[in-house]
């Protein structure tokens, strides 16, 4: 029996194979938008507006990573809140229970979390379709189970005193809202260039190939399962990175970081954003986080209403905010 | 020997409560293509209501026949109001469906929390099921052997049904061809929302069968059905057989693993299906339709 994996692809993919002249334009007025918006933030805005601004951005690096696996290869894991957690412990273990600086403790991180992506991903893309979405979920909760259970990672407790950089050389403490808000915006820039760059390279085809017709990538002898575990260890290193960006927000990381709901969070990002756009994560990240913090004013019931949010998003809104739009210009034209 | 027949008794009645859960995952997923990760939300249903019919009457019985009740009628009314028009709609990649159900799943912890708060609940064993039985020099819990007939019963009775009878050549031959039992003037999408809500019944069987030995609490079904899922996987989804032997092996390797290797617990059942993904990524039953 045949079965099709592949979420569908939402938006027209002819912008990523052969940029028209005027989407190129209209793609440099949104970037520049964007920079002059993030920019001017902290100057025209609150405290609490700058605040769900860094969590919309931690949350638009882990959708981002995330829609690597999704929008482009075409594999839905629901599992990734693994690497987000990862990323959290590793720096909240190298530096509390090892003691090593911060500077140190990222990169190996970093390196730890990409070797143990490209093992788990080596083992999950051995499958594909919903079998793919089961294994990663499993996978999911045993590094659940074992940050609850292991005395590495205090239990349920969590790690607490998780720094953030120490950017007093500058003459800076990132302690300060503005400050804070100025390292999340830059590394979020950076990750998403990073991965804008590798997923319009001849690699990100690749991908895409992979998602529109398995067989046929094969057939023009792509090794479809190195690129496979190549996305998978990509997108766990990029969640690593928000994992690490949250630990530091909230000085804090518990198991909950690691937890089904998180994964699920994931997801509903990249389906709201439009699973393959690059900008689309974090135009998922933004809806999420003030659907949220909205949900948070009105009601404690956070799960029931987030299932229902979920549900009506995946039945309704399949082709997210970036492809609605796109819908309606191209209808207005 | 005797510590090890203890454990392979916990074992097999493990086993058998993962196998109801996992024979309606597979059937619903053999014949409709939709995978149900609300699966364990069905579950935690079946063991609130067996628990609410339980204080109102007094009596185990009661809340074992009406319990799963509550979740049939759910199933049906979300396979016939949601998912069915859906696919009608041409969502039918299975992909989307089983994300639907993720949502669902949120959505019914939540719920019950909202209902019945975050305690722990427990329903008491029947005075007829309550005490131990020795045996082979071990006394067991009269209840868990119970839990092992039951499991083993219902594993009979699928097989029976589904081999021997009518209803059981339907199923097959909508596994097989969908339009050729249309075309034979059997309503399909009345079977399938049948066969949904007999699958989200026998999770909710489960969970009040499960409730004198667990505690009942909103997240009760996530642990489990996340070992359902690693069986499925190991068993071949879809494959009703499959699931049978994955259960063993995975309630045994489990509860094998917390007597023998605590500190191997967490990871015993995954290492299972590290090597299962490895030497026979399809599962043990599952067909090799696996592209190229």
């Amino acid at each position: 029996m045949t079965r099709h994996v592949t979420i569908e692809p939402v938006a027209e993919q002819a912008c990523d194979s052969e940029p028209a002249r005027g989407m190129d334009v209209q793609r440099v007025l949104v970037l520049a938008t964007c920079a002059l918006a993030l920019l001017l933030l902290p100057f025209i805005s609150s405290e609490y507006v700058l605040t769900l601004a860094v969590e919309v951005m931690i949350a638009g690096v882990f959708a981002s990573g995330l829609n690597v696996l999704i929008g482009y290869t075409g594999l839905a894991s629901a599992g990734h809140a693994m690497f987000f957690g990862l990323g959290g412990y590793g720096i909240g273990i190298g530096t509390a229970i090892y003691g090593w600086p911060l500077w140190a403790s990222v990169p190996v991180t970093l390196v730890c979390v990409a070797a143990i992506s490209a093992v788990v991903g080596a083992i999950c893309t051995r499958t594909r379709g919903v079998e793919f979405l089961l294994i990663t979920l499993a996978f999911c909760q045993m590094f659940y189970g074992a940050a609850v259970k292991l005395r590495l990672t205090n239990g349920t407790d969590g790690m607490a005193g998780i720094p953030r950089p120490d950017l007093s050389w500058l003459g800076l403490s990132a302690d300060g809202s503005i400050v804070f808000y100025g390292y999340v915006a830059l590394v979020a820039v950076a990750a998403l260039l990073l991965v804008a760059r590798i997923v319009h390279s001849p690699f990100g085809s690749v991908l895409i190939a992979i998602r529109e017709n398995e067989r046929r990538a094969m057939a023009m002898g792509y090794a479809v399962g190195a690129y496979k575990i190549g996305a998978f260890t990509l997108s766990g290193v990029v969640c690593a990175l928000a994992g690490i960006l949250q630990a530091q927000y909230t000085y804090f990381i518990n198991p909950d970081s690691m937890s089904w709901q998180s994964s699920g969070e994931g997801i509903l990002m990249v389906i709201i954003g439009g699973a393959d756009a690059v900008m689309g994560p974090f135009i998922g990240a933004a809806v999420f986080v003030l659907v949220k913090q909205g949900l948070s004013l009105i009601t404690g019931e956070y799960n029931l209403f987030f299932g229902i949010f979920f549900m009506l998003v995946v039945a309704f809104f399949r082709g997210g905010v970036v492809g609605a739009f796109r819908t309606l210009i191209g209808k207005w034209r | 020997m005797q510590m090890f027949f203890l454990q392979f008794l916990n074992g097999l009645q493990l086993s058998m409560l993962i196998f109801l859960l996992a024979a309606g995952l597979t059937l619903i997923f053999g014949l409709m293509d939709i995978l149900n990760l609300a699966h364990g939300a069905f579950f935690t249903m079946g063991a609130y209501a067996g628990w609410l019919v339980s204080r109102m009457t007094g009596s185990y019985w009661a809340a074992l026949l009406i319990g799963p009740l509550v979740p049939f009628a759910l199933g049906a009314l979300l396979q016939s109001a949601v998912l069915q028009p859906l696919v009608k709609r041409g969502r039918s990649t299975h992909l989307d469906l089983a994300l639907l159900t993720f949502g669902l799943l949120f959505a019914t912890a939540g719920t019950v929390e909202y209902f019945f708060g975050s305690s722990f609940y427990s329903i008491p064993t029947p005075a007829i099921l309550s005490g131990r039985i020795a045996m082979l020099g071990i006394d067991y819990p009269v209840y868990r052997l119970f839990v092992i007939g039951v499991g083993l019963g219902v594993a009979l009775l699928l097989s029976l049904v589904i081999d021997r009878t009518l209803i059981g050549a339907t199923l097959r031959a909508g596994v097989d061809n969908r339009e050729m039992v249309t075309a034979l003037g059997i309503n399909i999408n009345v079977v399938f929302v049948i066969v949904f809500g007999c699958g989200a019944a026998l999770a909710g069987f489960a969970g009040v069968i499960a409730a004198p030995i667990m505690s009942v609490y909103s997240q009760m079904g996530i642990g489990i059905v996340v070992t359902t899922f690693v069986v499925v996987v190991v068993g071949g989804l879809g494959n009703l057989k499959g699931s049978f032997y994955g259960a063993l092996f995975v309630g045994m390797t489990d509860t094998m693993a917390q007597a023998y290797l605590p500190e191997a617990e967490l990871f015993a059942i995954y290492v299972l299906l590290v090597g299962m993904m490895i030497f026979r990524p399809q599962g043990l039953f599952g067909s090799t339709g696996r592209v190229a």
